[in-house]
């Protein structure tokens, strides 16, 4: 095969991934808080890039890079707590309209009060990793030190939750929220306090999504629409994927990501959103729950 | 019952008729504004002449509404005889933002269906009013608005099939997959839609020669064309307005609503479910086109970059703010639209916020989006159903 | 010993219990009967805090449960076995003993190593899930993972619904056992009031949320009027 394409289709392959994994970790978040709550969480990108926007902002007193990332940690934790206990506990068992309302406005306005006090002039952030695309044989490759620093914390991320879910008692405790909320609360689980760092625990895997989608490098930064086109694509792969499975959004993630890059290579830019529009129609024609889920039981 | 009307009620029309002739042959003869003026009493004397008749209501209640409308109507154009260029302006976006509202309100309340697309579905009408335009400049003007109408039904067709089988965040993500992916199917077809700057009517839209007429010489075409392009907005909105009214009341309306109530209990009595989504889809989408088609003819043109998600989240919080399900609900959305930018700038004004500055440039969104939160966790039915439970308690009160 | 005093529960207009008081006595299995709809899962769900009463209250050795929450409640020693079993179909059987045993200071290997030598069925099944055992078997998990925290009470909604006469009277056995073994205060729920009064010391039966009866068990296996009742006969 021809040389050139294949290191076009490798790159693709590569940065595909590298946008995909992204697109993973937003709709993993999705689906966390839809097991444990019913509720689509539209603000899933907004609040953590106000988490972000909070921890480097501190870089102007001439925190590193590190430090700030701890600090948006917190602060992610912070307002998934809050969030949940504030705005979010009204709305349990209300008809499904309502949150969905409340958390897009909740996401205007949240991208309103980052731009009004941050402004919207795009930040860049101090990289750990460079940037610069390694080569093969003379063309570049799609890869470079950062970009493997953002596929490794995403699988990192991925794994952390998976095992958390698994193998502990806190994720038995909190699928067990999920599944059964009343019978689990005969058995002394504290479901509210499991609710809420259900929604702490998915705001930080967003923060650590958003830190690494805006720290790229040359064509990212910090902005307060940063994460909108991430979550749209997150939410694409989470409904394609089916809202009930952490697995399948993170697997249906990743191959968006590759199919978005291939498209855009191949075809155009415009294209990328209307070839995943249309994934996601054909997608939900076949399977109203996602793809990956057993048939849903009628929640009666 | 018409019997009753005509011996009860004869010698109350006639008395009427002659005193609203009267009246119209007086002013006839002074002004030329005395002749709208006539025009104007005498309508709203018909109107009112046929709501008073009760039985006539309740025997007609198609007809009342039509009266209703009218009536609305005439006192609305008689208003924007006296208002300002830019009053007007106002009005006719509003009016036009109306339409859209009330579309969305039908696809909320009467159906129960989540659409964040409906921008888009403007956007639709929108360009299609400008293409066509720019292709056929002498096609009238309600010819044009109705293809863009259809042309809105038809993608709401295309997007309100998958619709039928997705439930609530489905459904809500794929208008919203929809809404954000609109701006780059308008740049797939750039060739047509102008590309980013969009496209421009191409002959300004004036006020025929008989509107003039009614003014005093000197009168600025602007003023009369927007006069005009409001009226014109106005009457649309009316006729709208009335053909919604009567569907939310029909039988399909009726469907629509226990569909949204119990779906169940709606298949046991054999309402198609899909097909009854559907055209409650269609219906949206079509309004959402009309509003957008007005759009370009307000401002004389349609860009890109206005039909984004952020107007498809305005119009929810419009919809929101004003009572999801409600007709009263449109139109105080479509005023609360008409006049934001002059509360916002007043707000700024008299905070003493610098109005480059970047809290003014955001206070649009704070605003909205906080209204929309604060509505939804406590007045879920927005001013309109506010007032609507007010009042019922207010009744429940006072006893008969 | 669990103290009910003039408990009365509504749902809007509907009065599901009025005015309903006895003692359940520690180390005694106290028996509620009643007919459908007579309110003896909703007193059970008052219990556990899962419904506010009206008014009345309910005593555990001088605490007033009623402003309680249900995690609260629970991890106060009352293990309730709901309607329906509540087994959670998606867990292995081991995770839902693990999920029982969580809230209580137990050690979880003796605690699932006695469940197994109680109901070596679950044993045997340990690692598949819940969703794939039969009423008999689901029941006996219920019942594990209640009895993994080593309650001091112990509500039982139902227990023999759908299941066939031989393993109910196992159950019943097993139930008997228990409270003989430790000071275990049971409330058992049933409408199969036959084999109920055959464990029960004490029983109470329900009449549309009134308590019409309040005595021995064998005092109201007796009455023939009560039997009406219980068996489902009266409007």
């Amino acid at each position: 095969m021809d040389p050139f394409l294949t290191s076009r289709i490798v790159s693709d392959i590569l940065g595909g991934l590298t946008n995909g994994v992204t697109y993973g970790m937003v709709a993993l978040s999705l689906v966390l808080i839809w097991r444990s709550t019913g509720i689509l969480n539209f603000a899933q990108g907004a609040m953590p890039m106000f988490a972000t926007y909070v921890g480097f902002g501190l870089l102007s007193y001439h925190w590193g890079y590190w430090p700030c990332v701890v600090v948006c940690v917190v602060a992610g934790l912070l307002l998934g707590g809050l969030t949940e206990r504030l705005l979010v506990r009204g709305l349990y068992g209300k008809p499904e309209i309502n949150p969905i309302v409340v958390m897009v406005g909740f996401l205007i306005v949240l991208e309103a009060i980052a731009a009004s006090i941050w402004s919207s002039t795009p930040r860049s952030l101090p990289s750990p990793f460079s940037s610069v695309d390694w080569h093969l044989a003379g063309k570049p490759l799609s890869l470079s030190p950062f970009t493997v620093y953002e596929i490794s914390t995403a699988l990192v991320v991925m794994i952390a939750v998976a095992a958390l879910f698994r193998f502990t008692k806190l994720g038995l405790q909190l699928r067990a929220s999920a599944l059964a909320p009343e019978v689990s609360r005969l058995l002394g689980v504290r479901v509210g306090r499991l609710l809420t760092l259900g929604w702490m625990l998915a705001t930080v895997v967003g923060v650590i999504t958003t830190i690494l989608v805006a720290g790229g490098g040359f064509f990212s930064g910090l902005t307060p629409q940063v994460m909108d086109g991430i979550f749209a694509y997150g939410f694409i792969a989470a409904a394609i994927g089916g809202l009930e499975s952490p697995v399948g959004a993170i697997v249906a993630g990743v191959v968006l990501g590759i199919v978005n890059q291939f498209v855009d290579d191949f075809v155009n830019q415009n294209a990328v959103i209307i070839i995943a529009l249309v994934l996601l129609i054909v997608a939900l024609m076949i399977r109203p729950s996602g793809v990956f889920t057993k048939i849903a039981h009628r929640r009666v | 019952m018409t019997r009753t009307w005509t011996r009860q009620r004869v010698p109350i029309a006639i008395a009427l008729a002659i005193v609203a002739t009267a009246i119209s042959l007086v002013s006839a003869t002074t002004t030329r504004d005395g002749v709208a003026f006539s025009v104007a009493v005498d309508v709203a004397i018909a109107c009112l002449a046929a709501l008073t008749q009760a039985s006539f209501k309740t025997s007609h209640p198609v007809v009342t509404r039509a009266a209703l409308t009218l009536l609305g109507l005439d006192v609305a154009i008689f208003i924007t005889f006296f208002l300002s260029s830019s009053a007007n302006f106002n009005l006719a976006t509003g009016a036009a933002m109306s339409i859209v509202l009330l579309g969305l309100s039908f696809l909320t309340g009467a159906s129960g269906q989540i659409s964040l697309g409906n921008g888009a579905f403007m956007g639709v009408g929108a360009f299609v009013m400008a293409i066509w335009a720019n292709h056929h400049a002498t096609t009238p003007i309600v010819v044009t608005l109705l293809i863009a109408v259809v042309c809105g039904a038809l993608v709401g067709l295309l997007l309100g099939l998958p619709a039928t089988r997705l439930r609530g965040p489905y459904l809500a993500g794929m208008t919203l997959a929809f809404a954000v992916a609109f701006i780059f199917i308008l740049g797939s077809f750039s060739s047509w839609t102008g590309g980013d700057s969009g496209l421009q009517l191409p002959t300004e839209v004036t006020a025929p020669r008989w509107l003039d007429g009614l003014f005093h010489a000197g009168t600025s075409p602007l003023t009369t064309s927007t006069l005009y392009l409001t009226d014109i907005a106005i009457v649309v909105a009316g006729v709208a307005f009335f053909f919604m009214a009567n569907l939310f009341t029909s039988r399909i309306g009726r469907a629509m609503r226990l569909i949204r109530d119990n779906d169940v209990a709606a298949e046991l009595v054999g309402i198609s479910l899909p097909r009854t989504r559907v055209i409650a889809f269609i219906v949206s989408s079509a309004y959402a086109a009309l509003g957008g088609a007005l759009f370009t003819l307000i401002n004389n043109a349609a860009s890109p970059s206005t039909y984004s998600f952020a107007l498809s989240v305005t119009i929810l919080s419009l919809i929101v703010i004003g009572g999801i399900g409600t007709i009263s609900g449109a139109v105080i959305g479509g005023i609360i639209y008409a006049f934001s930018t002059n509360v916002i700038s007043w707000i700024t004004s008299q905070t003493g916020l610098n109005p480059q500055g970047n809290f003014a440039s955001q206070l649009n969104g704070i605003l909205f989006g906080g209204l929309l939160i604060v509505t939804m966790l406590f007045a879920p039915f927005g001013i309109a159903g506010a007032v609507r439970m007010l009042w019922r308690r207010v009744r429940l009160r006072r006893p008969g | 010993m669990i103290t009910i005093d003039n408990l009365t529960v509504s749902f809007g207009a509907v009065q599901a219990l009025r005015s309903v008081s006895f003692v359940a006595e520690t180390g005694k299995i106290t028996a509620v009967l009643g007919a459908n709809g007579a309110g003896k899962t909703t007193l059970l769900r008052t219990i556990s805090g899962l419904k506010d009463p009206k008014s009345g209250t309910i005593r555990m050795d001088e605490r007033n449960l009623v402003s309680m929450k249900t995690e609260d409640i629970a991890r106060l020693g009352i293990g309730h076995v709901p309607e329906g079993r509540g087994v959670i179909g998606e867990f292995t059987v081991e995770e839902n003993l693990r999920l029982g045993a969580m809230m209580a200071k137990v050690n979880l290997r003796e605690g699932l190593d006695d469940q197994y030598a109680q109901f070596p069925v679950l044993g045997e099944r340990r690692k598949q899930h819940a969703a794939k055992l039969s009423g008999g078997e689901r029941q006996m998990l219920a019942m594990a993972r209640a009895l993994i925290a080593k309650p001091s009470v112990l509500l039982l909604d139902e227990p023999s619904l759908g299941l066939a006469p031989l393993v109910t009277s196992q159950l019943m056995h097993t139930i008997q056992a228990l409270c003989e073994t430790s000071d275990l205060t049971v409330i058992l729920v049933e409408q199969n009031a036959t084999s109920a009064l055959r464990i029960a010391h004490h029983a109470v039966v329900l009449h549309v949320g009134k308590a019409v009866a309040n005595d021995t068990a064998a005092n109201v296996a007796a009455n023939e009027n009560l039997r009406q009742y219980y068996l489902g006969l009266v409007e």
